[in-house]
């Protein structure tokens, strides 16, 4: 049986806003098809995870206290996490764990935490606390050369600067900033990106777009994945979309 | 003399509602608070002040220690309707107190929200303070639960009234160590219950000591992060504990403080901790046990808050749910109960909801026991479809509607016992549309 093997960073941690729904998902849609998910998980103290021997990574959000705790347990896996990425590891990172990939992370009271520097962005705190990113948010992301609408939610008051491949193009909400054309990041094997929700619970073809890399690089093969009843994914997609059409 | 024509003017308006069947809520409140906002320190207040405060079970226990103090022959004014914003309180002082300001009570009996205390008891004299817990709860509207703590941590460093604790909550005993002066703090704490687990089943908060950051170790949960713990390096947790309930006996409904057996209208764990903190604050008041006996055996409070009901001949239990531990609450009574149910889950994004339903996967729906239908409906309605499915219930078995009296008219085609979760906009209009069948 086919498998993928899925590393979840600190779930005790990062576990805010549900986005362990991704992995839920995840796991739903490989089982769907036959194919098998076995999921690890990795919290401070635990004895080093191999990155290089995982299909793809998973970090979320999570409140501000304890993404300091982490962030000084992660940056010992600096070197191992690049190395993950250039090999061609899917990462897909959530808000805070978004926010941990870049040079770092500018607080409110000009605090810097220094993130992994896997990638070239960074994140600046905006001065009034009380003003953050909030809402519905609906992007358009280029998934293997086809323009998808990828719907969720954004609360951050972070605001992300550097981006040259951004996840999709913002269609309704803030993205990377406030009132931002763009939101996110993305390469090949890398999606991270602001959107709760969770991310890949209203949006199949995300999590399809991830399986399908995952098999492919793993198998090496260019697979057409099973088709799945996505009846409830796609009345909840046309229902909210309907919705922030007419609010816009 | 200002204060004095405020509370003229909000009188007259007061009556005028009341001739129009209106009760007004928060509005009276608000106008008197936007005309002075130290308007609080009008009252003259000679009662004791019992304020109720935590993320679920305020209402609940609000309504449960001014039953026992009616029941007590005492004169109780109340939030009774759940009004706990500076606004909502201002409201109720407003409508019972004397044109000079007077309020003739034995007890004044608040919920107040999470948010609000250090605000509403800046000026009024607080007697006796109860927390129950503190969950995760609109995230996008309320921010981290932290923020809230930390508030209510510091209005309590000068705080010497009573202090009604949940030792089995971390985050609401660490309170206990805000003013270490205050001699007149009380630990409640409930024994090990049946559905208890050694691992953490729920979503939670608090898995590290708030003093020194080591992980806390927990001897069981009864539901989310709530149940016995201690920190191992510091021992934080470890309190004396004031009022313990023991002898947790659901089906039957009763449980015990110091050999007393108290029965209830409910079957959850949770609402035996609400009813705990009722006991606690009684005893403060010397109470005697059989006044609160006789109370505790016939509170009920129809408002959808574990509301039992019998709609044309079918049991249906309706709850309640605006965060994810509520949601959990009441799927371990459906899980708790071995009949076969069907679920009607209400979700809906309003204001007062949060605009964020993210919180619906912190819902656990693994292994739903005997449940053999569940219906979805509110505006959210597909979102909550969509996370059902994926915790591995049949998707065949799930029905989606987005119009409410279809969702409601589909539920009722057949009489298999019925649950009901609802959030916080959709719990009444869920009611109304439940009761059009009775």
């Amino acid at each position: 049986m086919k498998e993928l093997k899925i590393l979840y960073l600190y779930p005790d941690l990062l576990e805010l806003y549900g986005d362990y729904g991704n992995i839920q998902v995840l796991k739903y849609r490989l089982e769907k098809r036959g194919f098998k998910a076995i999921i690890d998980k990795y919290c401070i103290n635990d004895d080093a995870p191999d990155f290089n021997s995982y299909d793809l990574v998973f970090a979320g959000g999570g409140a501000d206290n304890e993404q300091s705790i982490l962030s000084k347990d992660l940056i010992k896996y600096k070197d191992d996490i690049k190395k993950a990425v250039q090999s061609g590891v899917f990462f897909l990172l959530i808000c805070g764990a978004y926010q941990l990939f870049g040079k770092y992370y500018k607080g409110v009271e000009g605090n810097i935490v220094n993130g992994l520097a896997v990638f070239d962005y960074y994140t600046e705190a905006i001065e009034d606390r009380k003003k953050r990113c909030i809402g519905n948010i609906v992007i358009s992301a280029n998934l293997n050369g086809k323009e998808t609408k990828v719907i969720g939610f954004e609360n951050h008051g972070g605001q992300t600067f550097d981006i040259n491949t951004s996840f999709g193009k913002v269609l309704y909400g803030n993205g990377n900033k406030f009132g931002d054309s763009q939101e996110g990041f993305m390469t090949e094997n890398v999606i991270a990106t602001y959107l709760h929700g969770p991310l890949l619970s209203k949006n199949p073809e995300v999590a399809d777009y991830i399986i399908k890399y995952c098999l492919d690089r793993k198998y090496n093969e260019n697979l057409i994945l099973e088709k799945l009843d996505d009846t409830f994914e796609t009345l909840c997609r046309n229902q909210l979309l309907e919705i922030f059409k007419d609010s816009q | 003399m200002k204060n004095f024509i405020i509370v003229v003017i909000i009188k007259i308006m007061h009556i005028v509602l009341k001739i129009f069947g209106k009760n007004g809520g928060n509005l009276l409140g608000k106008l008197a608070y936007e005309w002075n906002p130290n308007i609080f320190k009008y009252f003259k207040i000679e009662c004791p002040i019992v304020a109720v405060t935590a993320t679920n079970g305020k209402t609940m226990t609000n309504n449960a220690i001014g039953h026992i103090f009616k029941t007590a022959g005492k004169k109780v004014i109340s939030n009774v309707e759940g009004n706990n914003m500076e606004t909502g309180i201002l409201s109720t002082l407003l409508k019972n107190c004397t044109l000079t300001g007077k309020l003739n009570a034995d007890f004044l009996v608040f919920e107040v929200d999470e948010g609000y205390v250090p605000v509403v008891f800046k000026d009024l004299k607080l007697d006796t303070l109860v927390i129950l817990d503190f969950f995760r709860d609109q995230l996008d509207r309320n921010g981290e639960v932290e923020t809230l703590i930390l508030k209510i941590n510091d209005f309590l460093k000068t705080y010497n009234g009573n202090l009604v604790l949940n030792n089995d909550d971390p985050n609401v005993a660490r309170l206990g160590k805000a003013n270490p002066e205050n001699t007149n703090i009380k630990y409640f704490s409930v024994e090990k219950y049946d559905f208890a687990t050694e691992k953490i089943k729920e979503a939670g908060e608090g898995k590290y000591c708030p003093f020194c950051n080591t992980e806390l170790k927990y001897e069981y949960y009864q539901y989310s992060h709530i149940g016995k713990f201690v920190c191992p390096n510091c021992d934080f947790g470890n309190n004396k504990i004031t009022t313990l309930a023991t002898d947790i006996d659901l089906k039957n409904r009763s449980f015990k403080v110091d050999d007393i057996t108290y029965n209830i209208r409910f079957n959850s764990i949770y609402n035996i901790y609400n009813f705990t903190a009722c006991v606690c604050v009684a005893s403060i008041y010397n109470i005697e046990s059989e006044t609160i006996k006789n109370a505790l055996s016939t509170f009920v409070l129809n408002n959808g808050r574990l509301e039992e009901v019998e709609i044309n001949g079918t049991p249906t239990v309706i709850n309640l749910a605006k965060n994810p531990t509520g949601a959990n609450v009441s799927l371990r009574i459906l899980n708790e109960d071995d009949e076969e149910k069907e679920l009607l889950f209400v979700l809906n994004d309003n204001i007062a909801d949060g605009f964020d339903v993210s919180w619906i996967w912190d819902i656990n729906f693994d292994k739903l026991n005997n449940v053999s239908r569940i219906i979805t409906s509110g505006k959210r309605a597909y979102d909550i479809a969509i996370r059902i499915k994926t915790s591995g219930y049949p998707a065949s078995k799930i029905e989606p509607y987005l119009s409410l009296s279809d969702a409601v008219n589909s539920f009722y085609s057949n009489n298999i016992k019925k649950y009901v979760i609802a959030n916080y906009t959709s719990l009444q209009p869920t009611r109304k549309e439940i009761f059009k069948h009775k």
